[in-house]
């Protein structure tokens, strides 16, 4: 009995890890795709923290958002500057808001409405800080085309995520691991 | 696509709600440009669009500024080197006269709309 609740929680961690792994390597990824404007994200590295909702535990939950952030520090170099302000913002943001949606509104609300909300949150919060940090209220000028791309990326990400909970054998025989 | 939900709907809607807001950040398209003057320590607001003339006093007198068509420019000074007068007519947002011997600061504030889109005679 021990035992087996024993590697059950290896078995929690390494999920956790795992996702960490796709989030650090979408992140490589997005860093790869040229962007002509630096803040155009796509927003790739946020598919394991939608993908996790419906398998990871509150805490573990908190753990994914905080290594994605490292690692997307790590990736882009910018970990120990004060960019790493802006992904750590955006990250929790999104996080909190999507985990609230997924928890409360799951009935109403599909994966895609789940990524929609966060990427709302997460450009939403690194806009206010580019205000208060970079560009005072120049920053508002940049909004309309930030928000639009992180609209768009937003519904692929979602429509993907949802995609792929659905039709994943992974995901579920991980899910069923679980209850 | 059947995966979609109502929320997700409504999640679509108040975003591009947010999106379309954000563009207001361009500002005002139906703005009036103003005309900001500053003489001494006191600031004054005009309309662009309202034909007068006021006279503002400072250190070495009078400077009289007119405002006519949609333009703005000081009609006459008591300062030595009259170079506001010279400075002529302004009317676009950003445009600045000033008169240093009498302190007299003339500004046309706008949209930033409004300011797009022409040609930059001083570069030109």
């Amino acid at each position: 009995m021990i035992r087996h609740s024993e590697s059950n929680r290896y078995a929690r961690i390494e999920f956790v890890a795992l996702l960490a792994a796709f989030a650090l390597f979408l992140s490589t990824v997005e860093y790869l795709i040229p962007k002509p404007v630096p803040f155009m994200r796509i927003g790739l590295a946020n598919l394991p923290l939608i993908i996790g909702l419906g398998i990871l535990k509150d805490r573990e939950y908190i753990m994914l958002a905080i290594l994605k952030v490292l690692g997307q520090g790590l990736v882009t170099g910018t970990i120990f500057s004060y960019i790493i302000l802006f992904s750590l913002g955006g990250t929790i943001a999104s996080a909190l808001v999507m985990y609230l949606l997924y928890r409360f509104g799951k009935r109403w609300i599909s994966l895609v409405g789940v990524s929609i909300g966060g990427a709302m949150a997460s450009n939403c919060v690194q806009l206010l800080l580019s205000q208060l940090i970079l560009f005072g209220a120049a920053a508002r000028l940049i909004a309309p085309p930030f928000l639009i791309v992180g609209l768009i990326t937003s519904i692929i990400l979602g429509i993907f995520a949802q995609q792929f909970v659905q039709t994943s054998s992974w995901y579920r025989a991980e899910l069923e691991k679980r209850s | 696509m059947k995966q979609f939900k109502l929320g997700d709907i409504a999640l679509l809607v108040i975003s591009l709600a947010i999106v379309i807001s954000s563009f207001n950040s361009y500002g005002d398209f139906t703005g009036k440009p103003e005309v900001h003057v500053r003489a001494g320590n006191k600031e004054w607001v005009y309309d662009l669009s309202v034909d007068t003339f006021a006279t503002f006093y400072g250190p070495v007198g009078e400077t009289t500024m007119e405002i006519r068509d949609g333009k703005v420019h000081v009609h006459d000074s008591d300062c030595r080197n009259k170079v506001c007068i010279a400075a002529g007519w302004v009317s676009r947002p950003g445009d600045w006269i000033i008169c240093l011997p009498n302190d007299v600061f003339i500004l046309v504030e706008g949209t930033m709309a409004a300011q797009e889109g022409g040609v930059d005679d001083t570069a030109f």
